[in-house]
């Protein structure tokens, strides 16, 4: 999933790029949503003992409870919240999604294994590991968007390159995923955190790509090239090649092609290395144009929500009313407009860019050396145990 | 290097109340022309732009132009252990750790002496356009802070509407509305507690009320305050000083564009 290392190699290059804010400073914003991530991850933290949440029947609801309460913590933060659902995966993926596959029916043996002798914890994990989003799963969150009037629109391919398609025409502030390849599809904000529970206090991320393109140096396609190399879904990665060492071979050779030819021994490219199909598939990805997508957000269905909630999927009824009114005043308040939309900020002179850019190499510098001293400290605490 | 001398502490104790809710840190820029600040809230909905020229002080002195960072809670902290009559310097090298402040006495011969640490804050600046403003509003400055804190028990927002006749500010909430109108009228003898409108065209806009609450911390500064309305444009207060002035400029609420 994402990119290996991205943020990190951006926060470490770039911090300008990267803010970190509460939810509330979003306020009035529209933004796109990667909903099939999403909810996967509410499958994963929705849950209570280590359970799943269930309806009397037994059929799992976290993703709806996830999809209702979370989203009701956007409306009321004022964000205007626009689901992407993923189509079909692309072809280049089926490599990844084997994997994924492979993982799972491994998790699935090991959690049986764990049901015979494992203890909770390990059960727990290879629970987690073996969750599957099902086809009725989505279902049934459309349904319940719908019910909500919160839209959402269909993907093409892949939810993520769409949701950035939308950020980038301006359709909405930013996409929200945790993906970071959201951004190698040319994403101009990606918001991460935002789906999170409220109890995590985790602050949402804001991660400028123009920002991060030019605290690194790069173009597009070089900063492409270099989440290739730090790996991707779509293809491998060249082994022993880290994020150090792909950030410095991007930026000597400028392509992953004349990386291939000034490339030691030392290291092993994968055999029919597809990398031009992933870097193909950044650049031009399979999305519907923005300005033909229909969405509008409504009032909620409130009978509509009780029944499907409360009647289908055992809800507290007053909880789900207080939502549905929550959501109506949601739709109602007025906008808060900001400074920037009146004032423009005066752009900064060269030498002020300069001066920013050493500072923040000294302060990357400066980590660096912290960094390798609580290294060797660790080293040196170490060694008399070593010696036992 | 900048060293430049206030002849009451008051003054910056005044205008540090009056932003620090507002703002955490900023720099205070420091150039030939005196003292400024220029800094947003936190969600960006505000901002303050503060000017102290030189005649403030006596003397001034600065060589280059320098941004002091910092943090304001520490400058309040530091200005609470200075009397409002005190003399007051500060002083600053070129590029600068800290900024140095004393406090002297005029009555016993007692000099306090602080330092504040700086820090590193890369704060974009916005470029505020001269705008002629469909209305213009100077009121006392208690009578302003008293609508907004009244407003405020029962509102979120409030709408402010100029005409010809007078200024009206209105809200509505869960609890029922309220709506303070202040006519035009000029107070020959008590000058300060005149209401006077300027006015090109009526006009009415939605604010929150929180921010304005929050501007009104300014009220000490000055005994009037002006407010200038525009129709899609932020709306700004400013609170003049003897040399100088602390300016907010608040963005509208507008309605749903759909």
């Amino acid at each position: 999933m994402g990119i290996k290392g991205l943020y990190q190699v951006i926060s470490d290059n770039a911090p300008d790029a990267i803010k970190s804010g509460d939810i509330k400073q979003h306020f009035g914003r529209k933004v796109a949503i990667d909903a099939s991530m999403s909810i996967y991850q509410f499958l994963i933290a929705v849950r209570s003992e280590g359970q799943q949440l269930m309806s009397e029947s037994g059929e799992t609801t976290s993703h709806l409870m996830g999809m209702f309460y979370r989203t009701l913590r956007m409306i009321d933060n004022g964000i205007k919240p626009l689901y992407v659902f993923d189509g079909k995966p692309p072809t280049l993926k089926s490599g990844e999604l084997a994997k994924r596959h492979a993982r799972a029916a491994q998790a699935r043996a090991g959690h049986e294994e764990a049901k015979e002798t494992g203890t909770k914890e390990e059960m727990e994990k290879f629970a987690r590991r073996t969750v599957r989003v099902t086809r009725e799963q989505n279902e049934e969150c459309r349904r319940l968007l719908k019910l909500m009037g919160i839209p959402y629109v269909e993907a093409p391919c892949e939810a993520e390159a769409q949701c950035a398609a939308l950020a980038k025409a301006g359709s909405v502030y930013a996409a929200a995923s945790e993906d970071m390849d959201t951004l190698c599809f040319e994403a101009p904000i990606l918001l991460r955190h935002l789906t999170f529970s409220e109890q995590r206090k985790e602050p949402i991320q804001e991660i400028h790509l123009e920002k991060a393109m030019i605290g690194l140096g790069f173009t597009r396609e070089q900063f492409i090239d270099l989440c290739i190399l730090l790996g991707c879904d779509y293809c491998d990665t060249i082994p022993k090649v880290g994020p150090t060492t792909a950030l410095k071979l991007i930026k000597e050779h400028k392509s992953i092609e004349k990386v291939l030819e000034n490339l030691g021994d030392k290291y092993n490219v994968p055999e029919d290395w597809p990398y031009q199909d992933a870097r193909e598939l950044f650049l031009k990805p399979d999305v519907s144009d923005a300005k033909e997508l229909d969405y509008k957000w409504e009032a909620p269905d409130v009978d509509g929500l009780v029944e499907f909630l409360v009647k289908e999927k055992g809800f507290n009824e007053d909880r789900v009313r207080s939502g549905a009114e929550r959501l109506k005043k949601g739709l109602k308040t007025s906008t808060q407009a900001r400074m920037q939309d009146f004032f423009k900020a005066i752009p900064k002179t060269k030498e002020e860019l300069e001066l920013q850019k050493k500072k923040n190499d000294e302060k990357a510098a400066e980590k660096k050396r912290k960094q390798k001293e609580t290294d060797a400290k660790k080293k040196q605490a170490k060694k008399p145990k070593l010696g036992k | 290097m900048l060293e430049a001398r206030l002849e009451q502490a008051a003054v910056l104790k005044k205008v540090v109340d009056a932003i620090k809710d507002l703002v955490q840190d900023c720099n205070f820029d420091c150039n030939d022309s005196g003292i400024q600040l220029q800094a947003m809230d936190n969600s960006h909905v505000a901002l303050v732009a503060m000017h102290l020229k030189t005649d403030a002080f006596s003397p001034y002195r600065c060589d280059r132009n320098i941004a002091l960072g910092i943090n304001l809670a520490s400058l309040q902290k530091v200005l609470r252990a200075a009397q409002n009559d005190d003399l007051l310097t500060l002083k600053a090298e070129d590029a600068p750790d800290v900024l140095n402040l004393v406090f002297e006495s005029a009555e016993n011969d007692r000099i306090a002496e602080y330092d504040i640490k700086l820090m590193d804050i890369d704060q974009e600046h916005l470029g505020i356009p001269d705008t002629e403003y469909a209305a213009t509003v100077t009121m006392p400055s208690s009578e302003f802070q008293r609508i907004c804190r009244d407003l405020n028990a029962l509102s979120e927002s409030v709408s402010i509407e100029a005409a010809k006749e007078g200024i009206k500010f209105s809200c509505q909430g869960d609890i029922g509305s309220g709506a303070v109108t202040l006519r035009q009228n000029n107070n020959v003898e008590k000058p300060d507690l005149s209401t006077i409108i300027e006015l090109n065209e009526p006009v009415g806009l939605t604010f929150s009320l929180k921010y304005l609450v929050n501007f009104c911390k300014a009220s000490s500064l000055s005994n009037t305050v002006k407010l200038s309305l525009s129709a899609e444009v932020p709306l700004l207060i400013e609170y003049k000083m003897e040399s100088g002035y602390v300016r907010f400029y608040l963005a509208p609420k507008i309605g749903d564009d759909e």
